[in-house]
């Protein structure tokens, strides 16, 4: 599995970053963490999320009594990374003892105190350490910019939780996503019925992976737009018999 | 038992009284009518307390941020809130309780408060204050922000002309972010050219920069004599209008340099001068950078189209408080130079 979506990163061209690889004791991958960057990658990716079913029949060689289809489940978790805060100055509303009267060569002053609030999230900042104005506008500006970082953060954390919980789900087997069945040589995406074959070459991570998730990011938005039109046309049909 | 005088306006007695204890008694107060000294010792917060409470009954301005930036200066500290609190619960030393006294009696006669504690702070430098040298305002803070961001952009070593100096803040500032750089100022006050060279000094950059004690109306001639070919030329000259002189607050009315703040009956006096000046001083492509009135940048350009065709009028800027306050004109490629003339 990881080798498949390294091998979809790299058909993508996208940005691969290892930030974990804990193998297991009786061989294979026990957890790994990625980090993958690059144009969509959230919305291509946003729905690998959740429980992957294996079906094989092992390749050490058993007795035929042991030879049995095995399952095994993978859970994959995506979730979107934080931006970078960006300020624009005209989102921003700078505030000093100089704001209220004509300022400038007519006013002696000692107040220095600076406050500088966000306007879009109404976010602020003050400081008042510094006997320059300009020292106490730009430690509030730091402040500012930490503070509303804190805040998507925040936001983006609550994300990952909610994001997290929904993923994992119970992982019992009526939650999984997709079927890899190596006997039959078949992935199926339970989402939307799509089967495919040559799971050999599926598993290489390129242009059958790529299909599939094209396909499921289709029938998801598709969806979504259903369920719009749905919602508006009931709030209409309300509105009419409200009127009647 | 001993006596000292103190000052005109108040005296007082000392005496030891058992182990530690130092009373200090208020003898005569004359004329103004100050706060009497603390019979017993008080902490710095009491005392920037009862102070406050007079100044806000007699009518000063900023009584909390005048009577804490005293305390705070008297205890060693910039800022009220960088003392600790300890500190400000301390009971006060007679030593230091006789200075925020003579200190605050001082703001009680509406003296500014950067010349009560004879400094100020201006970006990150500390700079020495003295009446009746011009105070320097926030918003000059900012002019040098933007000189400094056009500076930056250039290679190789620089010189500029500062034109009215006052303590030295815009100057002092760019020679301390560009050690490259060399300045000149002027002004036509002689206390403000002994105390830049006084700050000069502190600031270990005196070597970059020349004085004049030359008024830009009067010396002109001297002036162009004395330097060419700079790259900038800035200045925060005088811009306010004399009718509005009469009106100030009395800490700028009474105390600081009128010759500093008064542009004449349309404010625009000395900038004029400042900007013909610029016009034959500057390198082709040279810039000048003003501080004015938020009135004056539409007039300052009209007035440079029709009369002054060797500067083009480039940008204005805002402040902080987002009002039209600095102006950027830049010298027009031209074969003639002022000794060419």
């Amino acid at each position: 599995m990881f080798d498949m979506y390294q091998g979809y990163v790299h058909y993508k061209n996208w940005d691969f970053e290892l930030f974990n690889y804990t193998p297991s004791d009786y061989g294979g991958l026990h957890h790994a963490a990625v980090r993958i960057a690059g144009d969509s990658v959230y919305r291509h990716l946003k729905h690998e999320g959740g429980t992957h079913r294996v079906q094989r029949i092992p390749e050490v060689g058993l007795s035929s009594r042991m030879q049995r289809i095995h399952t095994g489940t993978m859970t994959v978790i995506i979730l979107p990374q934080p931006v970078e805060v960006d300020i624009e100055q005209k989102d921003l509303r700078v505030d000093t003892f100089r704001s209220r009267g004509a300022g400038g060569q007519s006013v002696n002053t000692t107040d220095s105190a600076v406050r500088v609030v966000h306007l879009p999230t109404g976010i602020s900042a003050e400081c008042q350490q510094s006997r320059s104005q300009l020292q106490n506008r730009d430690t509030a500006m730091r402040m500012l910019k930490a503070r509303l970082y804190q805040s998507i953060m925040g936001k983006e954390v609550e994300q990952r939780h909610t994001a997290r919980k929904q993923q994992v789900g119970s992982r019992s087997q009526s939650e999984r996503i997709r079927t890899y069945n190596f006997s039959q040589d078949r992935v199926t995406d339970h989402r939307t019925g799509y089967t495919t074959r040559d799971i050999k070459e599926f598993m290489r991570g390129g242009e059958a992976l790529d299909d599939l998730i094209l396909n499921v990011l289709e029938h998801a938005e598709t969806e979504a737009l259903l369920e719009l039109v749905e919602q508006s046309l009931k709030q209409t049909t309300c509105e009419n018999t409200a009127d009647k | 038992m001993w006596r000292r005088a103190l000052n005109e306006v108040f005296s007082f007695m000392g005496c030891m009284n058992n182990k530690s204890q130092l009373i200090w008694v208020v003898y005569a107060v004359r004329g103004c009518s100050g706060l009497a000294l603390p019979v017993q010792r008080i902490t710095a917060l009491q005392a920037a307390h009862s102070w406050s409470q007079l100044f806000q009954e007699k009518g000063v301005s900023e009584p909390d941020l005048s009577s804490r930036y005293i305390t705070a200066h008297v205890l060693g500290a910039k800022t009220f809130e960088s003392v600790k609190a300890e500190t400000l619960s301390e009971p006060l030393c007679p030593e230091k309780t006789l200075q925020i006294w003579k200190l605050c009696a001082k703001r009680l006669k509406r003296m500014p408060v950067q010349y009560v504690i004879e400094e100020w702070d201006f970006r990150d430098l500390t700079l020495k204050m003295r009446p009746p040298v011009f105070i320097p305002r926030p918003e000059t803070e900012e002019l040098v922000d933007i000189v400094l961001s056009d500076l930056q952009k250039e290679s190789g070593s620089l010189s500029i002309l500062e034109v009215g100096c006052g303590s030295g803040a815009i100057s002092l500032s760019l020679l301390k972010s560009f050690p490259q750089l060399r300045a000149v100022a002027l002004d036509q006050s002689e206390d403000a050219v002994h105390l830049t060279k006084e700050n000069a000094l502190s600031l270990g950059v005196e070597d970059r920069l020349q004085l004049y004690h030359l008024d830009i109306l009067k010396d002109a001639e001297t002036i162009l004599n004395s330097c060419s070919g700079v790259s900038a030329v800035v200045s925060n000259p005088p811009y306010l209008y004399t009718e509005d002189m009469l009106s100030l607050q009395p800490e700028v009315l009474s105390f600081e340099d009128p010759a500093a703040l008064d542009g004449g009956a349309d404010g625009l006096t000395v900038i004029k001068q400042v900007l013909i000046l610029a016009s034959q001083i500057l390198l082709n492509h040279g810039r000048v950078y003003l501080e004015v009135d938020p009135r004056q940048p539409p007039l300052i350009q009209q007035w440079v189209e029709s009369h002054l065709q060797a500067l083009c009028y480039v940008e204005t800027k805002q402040d902080f408080n987002n009002r039209a306050r600095f102006c950027i004109l830049q010298k027009q490629e031209t074969n003639k130079t002022h000794k060419q003339d």
